[in-house]
């Protein structure tokens, strides 16, 4: 190829197809559930969603509250499945029995 | 209040937009596994390393401070429908557009022009905006949804040929992407059988798993691209896997060498016929070469267990892929068919409970089924640890390929699940195949008879 013709070359249009595919879905947005103006006396789920390291964690989560906080009540359990599904009746359980929960430890 | 480890952060923020919440997370330092408890004691006392806030103050913060106008009331979104064609510009801008955009996987790419996707489309019957599915590498995000014409952009970009496009197609109507998010790094690997790898030319010979081949080296790949652009893998927003893994590259992408196996292929024992061109397909992380030479000192079968203490043995699944030598050999030491050796393996196999309960995957995904009473892992978690245990506990889920070019006995072994087989006839052109360039076909069919010469003279009998 010749100079000229390289130069020609590089200045061209070309229109390309986009490679992506399409979004699908419309988000619903999901308010926040409302807040609590203390949590003194109050009762917290922690939940250990599975990955390694989340239990002992959320153990020395409830020890710190123990140990500064001893008026919140905390209950700890380990997620029943694994932590890629849901699993609604947990959640219909905590909104019965829990005034706030912690929830991980995500990664 | 979520807890998410601090090399989440952009993820999980993310992730939570994507689901209409701007939740308040908190970030405790990463990785907590495996650290020791008064290190996670100073992890909960000290500072969320993102915000830079001390972490309990925080999640307290989180639980009572008032919510903002945004927090009661999110807005709807929805990401901009991509259009059909790009802004012209210059090829180099261009090539510098997509690679930018992270639309490639790093080597160079053929243009997806109007003219050279009509081609493409030359090589299906299927409706251009026909849908052939939807896609995401991740389980809780987004689909994508794609045509057949986007399908033949991402085969154009991967260099490859009409020919190729209904393999391609029957990829995309796997709605599996080839590279899952996980932190993991998964490979996979995907088979072709059938007569279609004759008529497009695909290796299941010598060197099939290495890049000497057309069909193999442009299938692959275009899995691969079709997972970054119609499965919206990107790197650190949706695809996490540390390490990543490098048969993402090309997946595996082979065919099974059917003509030199002495057992039924694949596709037939999975109950398709035997003139039925499929792709299957097979998930996991790892391959192990055998190296040696089977039967030399010890038999295959006996290696096989050997090797398979490699594997943590989480999905109770392996694949192996092994020369038509080592069917061979398998055959004469009295598996008659590949069933007979999955069954022996499944029997033989085993591993000491402490082995198997000590993989952090295996903790992570398994022992959640042993709490809830599922059987045989409710009784594993309760042995000691030196007890042993066969845990591929379903000889179905041990599967065979033979691919090779016999000029060694051995095999890969993989840890690999098959997820599916997917038809690629539902995909070919009207006339049945696309016709090719007739010198093409010689040069091909030259090649094959140079190879069967060379086994032929080798004097090794198949039968």
């Amino acid at each position: 190829m010749t100079i000229t013709r390289a130069k020609r070359a590089s200045t061209l249009l070309t229109t390309v197809l986009d490679p992506r595919g399409q979004p699908t879905i419309v988000v619903q947005p999901q308010p926040l559930a409302p807040r609590l103006d203390t949590i003194q006396g109050k009762t917290i789920y922690l939940v250990d969603v599975g990955f390694g390291g989340g239990w002992e964690f959320l153990e020395e989560t409830v020890a710190w509250f123990s140990r500064n906080m001893p008026s919140v009540k905390t209950t700890l359990l380990h997620k029943k499945g694994i932590m890629f599904v849901d699993e609604p009746e947990m959640w219909a359980e905590m909104s019965q029995k829990a005034d706030a929960v912690i929830f991980g430890v995500g990664g | 209040m979520p807890l998410a480890s601090a090399r989440f952060a952009e993820y999980a923020a993310q992730d939570s937009q994507n689901h209409g919440m701007k939740l308040r997370f908190s970030f405790p330092p990463y990785p907590l596994v495996g650290r020791p408890r008064e290190v996670l004691r100073m992890y909960v006392e000290g500072n969320d390393p993102v915000s830079g806030k001390p972490l309990m103050p925080q999640i307290i913060d989180g639980f009572t401070r008032p919510l903002t106008e945004e927090e009661k009331k999110p807005k709807a979104s929805r990401r901009k429908a991509r259009p059909r064609l790009m802004q012209p510009d210059t090829e180099e801008n261009l090539h510098k557009l997509f690679l930018e955009n992270g639309w490639t996987d790093g080597a160079p790419i053929v243009l997806p022009t109007e003219e050279r996707v009509a081609h493409m489309l030359t090589g299906t019957a299927a409706d251009p905006n026909e849908v052939v599915g939807q896609m995401t590498i991740t389980i809780h995000q987004e689909k994508l949804e794609y045509t057949v014409e986007r399908v033949a952009v991402n085969a154009v970009m991967a260099g490859a040929g009409p020919e190729h496009l209904p393999v391609i197609l029957a990829l995309a109507a796997s709605e599996e992407g080839s590279m899952p998010s996980s932190t993991t790094s998964f490979g996979r690997m995907a088979v072709v059988n059938g007569p279609i790898r004759q008529e497009i030319g695909m290796n299941s010979g010598l060197g099939a798993l290495s890049p000497f081949n057309h069909a193999n080296t442009v299938i692959g790949r275009a899995w691969t691209l079709m997972t970054i652009n119609l499965g919206d893998a990107r790197l650190g927003e949706t695809f996490m896997g540390s390490t990543g893994n490098n048969m993402n590259y090309n997946n595996m992408m082979i065919a099974e060498n059917e003509e030199r196996s002495i057992w039924e292929p694949f596709h037939v024992r999975m109950g398709f016929k035997k003139d039925e061109s499929v792709v299957s397909l097979f998930q996991g992380w790892s391959a192990i070469n055998s190296m040696g030479a089977a039967g030399c000192c010890r038999p295959a079968q006996e290696e096989m267990l050997i090797i398979l203490q490699a594997f943590p043995c989480l999905q109770g699944a392996l694949t192996l892929v092994m020369d038509p030598l080592v069917a061979k050999h398998l055959k004469e030491q009295g598996f008659d068919t590949p069933k007979q050796l999955s069954k022996y393996l499944s029997e033989n196999f085993k591993m000491t409970a402490g082995q198997f309960w000590g993989s952090d995957v295996v903790y992570s995904l398994v022992e959640p089924n042993a709490r809830n009473g599922i059987e045989p892992y409710a009784s594993w978690l309760k042995l000691p640890k030196d007890a042993m245990i066969a845990p591929y506990t379903v000889p179905e889920k041990i599967n065979v390929i033979v691919v090779g070019g016999e000029t060694q006995a051995l095999w890969l072994t993989t840890d690999m699940w098959h997820t599916k087989t997917v038809s690629i006839d539902r995909w070919r052109p009207k006339a049945g195949a696309y016709r090719e360039d007739e010198q093409a076909v010689r040069r091909r069919q030259a090649r094959q008879k140079r190879h069967a010469a060379a086994l032929n003279a080798s004097g090794y009998d198949l039968k």
